[in-house]
């Protein structure tokens, strides 16, 4: 699975599981929280993440986080 | 009446091989060669045909004073088409032939078209508006490809655009580069010429080409994740700090694997990207913002699944060709399969 910010750009070069990252520059980065708030932060993203992998797509897919 | 105007190598013309490479450009007022079939195959309409021959070195070594002289044969004779090849693989033939079917179209605004295999070395110097029609490697495909090249020519001389873009779907290369051309409005006007075109319902079409993505097949779902060993990719350029192996910071051609066994986060000051394509100073200041090592630990901890792979792959993506990075995602899938990994993360920025 893939975790973007330009979901668009990955669906139209045929990624199939696409999920919405925070920041361009840091996909997976929340710098305006604590660190022990932002690693707590990205494992919830990183949960959505493996949910998705489990999940059967027929098509290219965003999901939400 | 149309006159069509066809560059051919030494070797197509008849004159000799390799050892005729160094031929001089050549005018001769009827078609040689493959010319003579493809006149042959237009023979029911009234066709002035020529021909312009020149050596593969001597192309090269003397192109502009070839292309000067191509320029003095454009406009005494003033073809109403221009031909180049088809080159099949020839490197140095299929560069002649596109420059010299670029510098037709471009300076005299005379249609040009070509054959190239799509791995031919000639496909980079194409010029834009040049039809490419896609060959085999080799002249075993000279037949079906003249009588492409007549069907094309057809189309051209009867002005069919209907016919013209159908034909190019079906049987040219695609050609996924920017082009420098000369153009006969400011972009700004352009754009808006566009845009009116596109709320009036007129056909317009863009000036940069869409690149078709090939279907792959789709990644089944993992079914059981308590059992799956995961990997994580990213093309944001993360290395190790000093950038030991050399990552280009834009166009990359090679990715790198790291180690990340028996860490528990990636920290700032061992890990940097190397990224010309956005503002890294955030992810330099946590690598974890990513390559999640920390947050994937604690899922691994948790029993979300089963191992987090030894490894992380990186490269470059921020204005790389698309084909290079297939190559690049092809190898970084191969070796993650041969490790026995069930699923990736992959990060993009």
């Amino acid at each position: 699975m893939l975790i973007t910010c330009l979901p668009n750009v990955a669906t139209q070069v045929g990624a199939y599981r696409i999920m919405t990252g925070n920041k361009f520059h840091y996909p997976v980065g929340n710098p305006e929280l604590s660190p022990e708030d932002e690693t707590k932060w990205r494992a919830q993203i990183l949960s959505a993440a493996l949910k998705v992998l489990q999940t059967p797509v027929e098509a290219p897919t965003i999901f939400d986080r | 009446m149309a006159k069509i105007l066809h560059y051919l190598n030494q070797f197509f013309a008849g004159i000799g091989g390799e050892d005729k490479a160094g031929q001089e450009f050549l005018f001769l007022p009827k078609p040689v060669g493959p010319g003579v079939l493809l006149n042959d195959l237009l023979k029911n309409r009234d066709i002035e045909y020529a021909t312009v021959v020149c050596g593969d070195n001597y192309f090269h070594e003397n192109e502009d004073a070839v292309l000067t002289k191509l320029g003095e044969v454009m406009t005494r004779f003033a073809p109403d088409l221009f031909i180049a090849g088809p080159a099949f693989h020839a490197g140095r033939y299929g560069i002649a032939c596109a420059k010299t079917a670029s510098f037709a179209r471009e300076r005299f605004g005379v249609p040009a078209i070509t054959g190239l295999f799509e791995e031919n070395p000639g496909t980079r110097e194409i010029g834009r508006y040049v039809l490419v029609i896609q060959t085999g490697a080799s002249s075993v495909s000279m037949q079906s490809t003249l009588k492409r090249c007549a069907d094309l020519a057809a189309l051209i001389l009867n002005h069919d655009h209907e016919g013209l873009e159908a034909f190019r779907e079906e049987f040219c290369l695609k050609i996924p580069r920017r082009f420098t051309v000369q153009a006969n409005a400011p972009d700004s006007v352009r754009a808006l010429d566009m845009l009116l075109a596109k709320l009036r319902g007129d056909a317009f079409e863009s000036e940069i080409p869409r690149i078709q993505a090939a279907p792959h097949p789709i990644p089944a779902a993992i079914q059981d994740l308590s059992q799956a060993r995961l990997a994580m990719v990213t093309e944001g350029g993360l290395v190790p700090l000093g950038n030991p192996d050399r990552l280009e910071s834009s166009r990359g051609t090679k990715y790198f694997k790291y180690s990340i066994k028996e860490r528990d986060d990636l920290k700032s000051g061992e890990f940097e990207a190397m990224h010309t394509g956005y503002d890294t100073s955030t992810v330099n200041a946590d690598p974890d913002r990513l390559i999640p090592v920390d947050a994937m630990r604690r899922l691994e901890r948790e029993g979300s699944f089963r191992q987090l792979h030894d490894y992380y792959y990186v490269t470059t993506g921020t204005g790389a060709m698309p084909a290079k990075m297939q190559e690049l995602g092809v190898g970084i899938a191969e070796e993650i399969v041969a490790s026995g990994v069930n699923g990736v993360v992959l990060t993009a920025t």
